[in-house]
């Protein structure tokens, strides 16, 4: 009885976060995920160069400097070079060039900043990385969404909400030139640049995974040594 | 003027270095504190369904200790508000475990007061002579969701600032003077900085109203004692033990169990419970496709929007709470404990599987099949109540044991 009770009131939240409505977005394999999970210098650098190269023409990311790199992983003179092959201080937030006034009467909108991108939507990384490579331009699908054609200025995407968006298809085959060699297709972009964006929107993420591991088996010697002496002092209690 | 009787000074400890004696004959605080948390007898058959009181406690002090901490770095300001948390989150040290206990610590204090209130819905612990213990313990319930709701507000992200204009609007129901309430309330026209400003102010003080009401409630709780699983007087010294060692250690094991999924939710899992779209500045231009409150809301949510006609509707909100506090009176069956109430039982089952219902609606837009499931779920709650006299009338409660 009790641990139906117990059972049900946690059901509750669980529950209500089921049935938020979740679209189907296809799961990507990120390296941040999983049991052996953690920031894949490589893969973020790959990011880092997209997101600099070819989203920050657009997109700012504010709470983001060169010297937060160094908490996943890059030394101090790495990242020393990449400020510098930036022209930009070391401390100094990575903010885009386009003035939001600007932004609004070329695209209709002003781009959000991409720093908490991956925790403001539902779906997260793989949100992101199927808005990357959702673009179509195939007319028998967008006929299909908009009988009367896309509104003036969008493009169609099939995981944006509503399926008209007011960026421009942002990446393209060889838009940048990895310096490890890996061939900079389109997918190979959207990925990179969406676990650039995990670590961006949660750069503490593994340090506190790290932390929870210990707590949990503080915990859990904790809560047996609680057990054993309670049972220990409950011994004399008639009917227990 | 003079009272009746005579003063005579008592005899009191002269020198300070008998200290425990000194201080207790000056302010007996803490023989007050041995007669609540050391020698307080406590039935020796209560389940682990009477864990949760003390955990309800812990969930409060680490709710203010958290609080506390955020209060050094945030700022209530529509400006700053929202820059001030990811400020916590990424350079304060220690900030992103901080929020995070504070965050995860509130949905886990609901939790843990849900199943505290359900414990004394099954074993009939509102009935005489703890009516007032229940009613004060209402009066928590209510400031806590008066807590909650206006933290939500301090991150002023979207859902915080649409859930603050959803809420607050309510009160224009009010007859007459409904319209220049909400202005009040909010400082202005709409939700925006002075409402953000009262909101910290309000937060940051009812958690310490709320302490001193759980003072209140433990009195209350002290005078006739606990209620137990069997749900009769207990008369015999045997059936008590001392709350020292027998219950702290049993709480001591209770929080290690309660600590283990917080944790899990602390470190792993930190935005489970909450909503992404929190994560967009406050943008009063933009209303989010579906505004949901946080998930402990989500029931009296789903009555407010059952009934199409708002004033109504928000008269059954607040009174699906209020309604709680003359529980004693509508139940009025002798018998305390579900366990010897065969009906009584069946009707709080449904109650509890009703009320998960309602949370369920709560979540989802109020379209299609969820309008009809909500309605039939707010009559259910409030036939439950309705039934309760009926039911103390024709219920065969079954024997009960003289002792335990
Ligand atoms: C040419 C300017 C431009 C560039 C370059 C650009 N974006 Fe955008 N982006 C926009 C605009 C404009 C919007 C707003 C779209 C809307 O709301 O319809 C946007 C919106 C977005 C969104 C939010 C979609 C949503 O759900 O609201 C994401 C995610 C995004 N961009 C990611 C990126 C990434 C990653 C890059 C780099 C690979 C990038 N963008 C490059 C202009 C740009
Ligand atoms: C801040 C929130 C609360 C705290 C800290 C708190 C604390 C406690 C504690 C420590 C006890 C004694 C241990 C126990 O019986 O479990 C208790 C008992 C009780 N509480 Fe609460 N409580 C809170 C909220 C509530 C609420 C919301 C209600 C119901 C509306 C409630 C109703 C009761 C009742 C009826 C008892 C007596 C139970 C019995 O003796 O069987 N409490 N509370």
């Amino acid at each position: 009885m009790k641990f139906l009770l117990i059972a049900l009131t946690l059901l509750l939240p669980v529950l209500a976060h089921a049935s938020e409505g979740e679209a189907a977005l296809p799961a990507q394999n990120w390296s941040f995920n999983g049991l052996r999970a953690g920031w894949n210098k490589a893969e973020l650098y790959r990011g880092y160069t997209v997101a600099t190269q070819v989203c920050m023409s657009c997109h700012s990311f504010k709470y983001i400097t060169h010297r937060d790199l160094m908490r996943a992983g890059f030394t101090e003179a790495e990242v020393k070079a990449m400020a510098k092959s930036m022209n930009m201080d070391l401390n100094a937030p990575l903010l885009t060039g386009l003035a939001p006034a600007d932004a609004q009467e070329t695209y209709g909108k002003v781009p959000p900043d991409l720093s908490m991108m991956n925790k403001a939507r539902e779906g997260g990384a793989d949100y992101v990385h199927a808005v990357l490579t959702g673009f179509s331009e195939d007319p028998a699908l967008i006929k299909e969404h908009f009988p009367d054609g896309l509104p003036a200025g969008a493009y169609f995407n099939k995981a944006f909400p509503g399926h008209a968006i007011a960026m421009p298809p942002p990446l393209q085959e060889g838009a940048v030139t990895y310096a490890d060699g890996t061939p900079a297709t389109v997918e190979q972009m959207a990925h990179d640049v969406a676990t650039f964006l995990q670590w961006t929107a949660e750069p503490e993420r593994f340090e506190r995974q790290r932390m929870g591991v210990f707590v949990l088996i503080y915990l859990a010697i904790f809560t047996l040594l609680a057990y054993l002496s309670k049972r220990a002092i409950w011994k004399d209690v008639k009917g227990h | 003027m003079s009272s009746h009787q005579d003063f005579t000074p008592k005899p009191v400890e002269k020198n300070i270095r008998n200290t425990y004696r000194w201080l207790e004959d000056r302010l007996p605080i803490l023989s007050f504190l041995s007669d609540a948390l050391v020698t307080y007898p406590a039935p020796r058959n209560l389940n682990y369904m009477w864990n949760f009181g003390s955990l309800a406690g812990i969930a409060l002090v680490l709710q203010i200790l958290t609080g506390i901490f955020l209060a050094m770095h945030y700022k209530g300001d529509v400006n700053l508000a929202f820059d001030s948390i990811q400020h916590i989150m990424r350079d304060v040290q220690w900030g992103w475990l901080i929020r995070n206990l504070h965050m995860v610590g509130a949905s886990f204090f609901f939790i843990v007061v849900y199943i505290h209130m359900a414990r004394g819905l099954y074993y009939g612990s509102y009935k005489s002579p703890r009516e007032v213990l229940w009613g004060l313990g209402v009066i928590i319930f209510l400031l806590m969701m008066a807590t909650a709701f206006m933290g939500y507000v301090l991150p002023w992200g979207q859902m915080s600032y649409w859930g603050a204009t959803v809420i607050t609007n309510l009160l224009s129901v009010i007859p007459f003077i409904g319209k220049y309430v909400v202005v009040w309330l909010w400082g202005g026209y709409s939700v925006g900085d002075p409402t953000l400003t009262r909101f910290y102010a309000f937060h940051f003080v009812l958690p310490f109203v709320i302490i001193g009401v759980v003072v209140l409630h433990l009195w209350a709780l002290h005078l006739h004692r606990s209620n137990n699983p069997v749900g009769i007087d207990l008369k015999r010294a045997k059936d008590y033990i001392p709350f020292h060692p027998y219950y702290t250690i049993k709480d001591t094991f209770g929080l290690g169990v309660y600590l283990i999924p917080f944790t899990l939710m602390v470190f792993f899992l930190p935005e489970y419970l909450g909503h992404p779209d929190n994560y967009i500045p406050a943008n009063p231009m933009v209303t989010p496709a579906h505004i949901v409150p946080e998930w402990y809301f989500l029931p009296f949510y789903a009555i407010l929007r059952a009934i199409p006609i708002k004033e109504i509707g928000v008269a059954a909100m607040f009174g699906s709470i209020l309604v709680l506090f003359f529980l004693p009176w509508l139940d009025s069956s002798p018998v305390r404990s579900a366990r010897f109430r065969p009906l009584y039982k069946q009707i709080y089952w449904l109650f509890l599987i009703n009320f998960v219902v309602l949370g369920w609606c709560g979540a989802n837009p109020p379209e299609g099949m969820f309008v009809i499931i909500a309605r039939v779920a707010t009559v259910l709650y409030f036939s439950f109540f309705a039934l309760l006299p009926v039911l103390a009338r024709y219920e065969k409660t079954k024997p009960l044991p003289a002792t335990i």
